[in-house]
């Protein structure tokens, strides 16, 4: 074991307990690397002098610090979230963008557009292995807003790019969905209700109208679909009933959904931010329901947010979603571009002006990626403030997300918006991996290409 | 809105008995090169489907 190691183990502060609620089960990390095991909850302060343990962790740790510090600060980007308008058809409470933008702002032309996707290939080509293509996703406000746009984007650029979309589905009409699952299109849609009444509460045109059917239709109309996935952003207004979304989204066939708790950067989202404990109550319960569903029909609903805690604690570079890390993936990972043509970290930055890193096709995305407004972003680092500096499960949970932070409370060196949910969620993963349930939590298959580096059990 | 927010992860509590059977120690790591570019926003889990 190297001196430091030893050091740390001889003051007992190597491994960090946690109390994960199991009956049998405590854990110990190292955040440091963000190492974990689950030791017998009553030898857990023992850990510090566990030779076994001591001996395993100590011949892989400089592999593992090697490993996070890689996965946090050395990646190059690899996706980009588009904006082809800042129009959207609806006006939802919690929305990211501001209103006049939704409201009355404008198209990206299909010319900037072609041109910004020739100059984001040859970025990407400039950094990425020539076997993967760069991932382009059509995103918020409406991107079908603008599907001319978008349509002929996605046909010019078929070999350079694995496109995706995020859409509210009330503009997927069946000429729109034959265009993208011909083309393998990967689709997101957004619900937040069971029935129409709970939607409504959150989601609805300018004009108060309903769009709760017109998104069961889309959904009706992808079944049997490989790629797509459902969104439901938690509120208060829809917590209660994410059991009933669970079930919902089974019967449909959703392959994947999300249950995200609700994004505070902008003012109208923090007056139906629910608060950590109910928020945990509700969301456990709905995953307690998808493992029943699945006992029940051999089939999973993967809530793609929660597995990608899992993953991060299995398998930390194997993670898909880049919130749950420090620094995030916004400015590193990927990075948005604006309909006006300015580059942002990430979508969620849109409508705060101070983290626009410039002109795409002026500046380029290396100036970007180099601006303050990106590094603002990009150096948010937990391991420097506090509380999550102290915090065992850190880099399991990177402290989402740097707008909330920003704005909502008060700078990027505070936490996110939701610290006690996600220490609940760290806790009710490590108790699936130590009732041997982990996996049925998760995608068949999902660690193909994976490398198991490390095994005590 | 506001709300309390624990400082730490908490510890547990241990209950030693000396008879009780020890629960093995688990632990589990995997590795991969990292391409993962999802936002709560979007996100693509199963990398096949991105192919």
């Amino acid at each position: 074991m190297n001196a430091v190691l030893a050091e740390r183990a001889a003051r007992g502060t190597l491994f960090q307990p946690v109390d994960i609620g199991h009956p049998l089960y405590a854990a110990v990390t190292d955040p440091q690397t963000a190492f974990w095991a689950l030791v017998d909850k009553n030898k857990v302060h023992e850990a510090n002098r566990d030779p076994d343990l001591l001996a395993a962790y100590s011949a892989k740790a400089g592999q593992f610090e090697q490993e996070l510090h890689a996965l946090r600060f050395g990646l190059k980007p690899s996706g980009v979230y588009l904006n082809p308008t800042e129009r959207c058809n609806l006006n939802c409470t919690y929305c990211y963008l501001p209103d006049t933008q939704r409201s009355s702002g404008t198209h990206m032309s299909a010319e900037i557009l072609h041109a910004s996707l020739g100059k984001l290939r040859d970025y990407f080509r400039s950094v990425m292995p020539a076997d993967r293509k760069p991932r382009a996703i059509f995103h918020g406000a409406e991107p079908l807003m603008n599907a001319p746009a978008v349509f002929e984007a996605i046909d010019a650029f078929a070999d350079d790019f694995v496109f995706g979309l995020q859409t509210n589905g009330t503009l997927l009409d069946d000429k729109a969905l034959d265009f993208l699952t011909s083309r393998n299109v990967s689709i997101g849609l957004s619900l937040d209700g069971p029935v129409a009444e709970i939607t409504n509460a959150t989601r609805r045109t300018w004009g108060g109208k309903s769009v709760h059917d017109k998104v069961l239709r889309a959904m009706e109309k992808l079944r049997g679909y490989g790629s797509w996935s459902v969104i439901t952003t938690c509120t208060t207004e829809n917590l209660p009933y994410l059991t009933r979304m669970i079930e919902l989204f089974h019967a449909h066939e959703v392959p994947t959904c999300m249950l995200n708790t609700v994004r505070c950067t902008l003012s109208g989202a923090r007056g139906v931010k629910p608060a950590d404990g109910e928020m945990a109550k509700a969301f456990f319960a709905a995953m307690d329901r998808t493992y029943e569903l699945y006992q029940q029909t051999g089939r999973k609903l993967m809530v793609a947010n929660f597995a990608n805690i899992l993953i991060g604690i299995l398998a930390p570079t194997a993670r898909r979603l880049m919130c749950d890390i420090s620094p995030c993936g916004g400015g590193r990972a990927f990075f948005a571009l604006a309909a006006d043509g300015s580059l942002y970290p990430c979508s969620e930055f849109i409508g705060l002006p101070r983290f626009n890193g410039g002109s795409l096709l002026l500046g380029g995305v290396e100036a970007a990626l180099d601006s303050a407004a990106f590094k603002a972003v990009t150096t948010r680092d937990v391991d420097k403030f506090s509380p999550c500096g102290d915090c065992a499960i850190r880099h399991f949970c990177g402290s989402p997300c740097p707008a909330e932070a920003f704005e909502m409370n008060g700078g990027m060196d505070k936490i996110g918006a939701f610290c006690d949910f996600y220490k609940e969620q760290v806790n009710y993963a490590l108790r699936l991996i130590a009732d041997g349930k982990a996996d049925d939590y998760l995608w068949d298959g999902w660690d193909e290409g994976t490398e198991t580096v490390f095994a005590l059990s | 809105m506001s709300q309390t927010i624990k400082q730490t992860v908490n510890a547990p509590q241990t209950t030693p008995s000396q008879n009780a059977p020890v629960a093995p120690t688990i632990a589990v790591r995997k590795s991969c090169n990292p391409d993962g570019i999802g936002l709560s926003h979007y996100v693509l889990m199963d990398r096949k489907a991105a192919k």
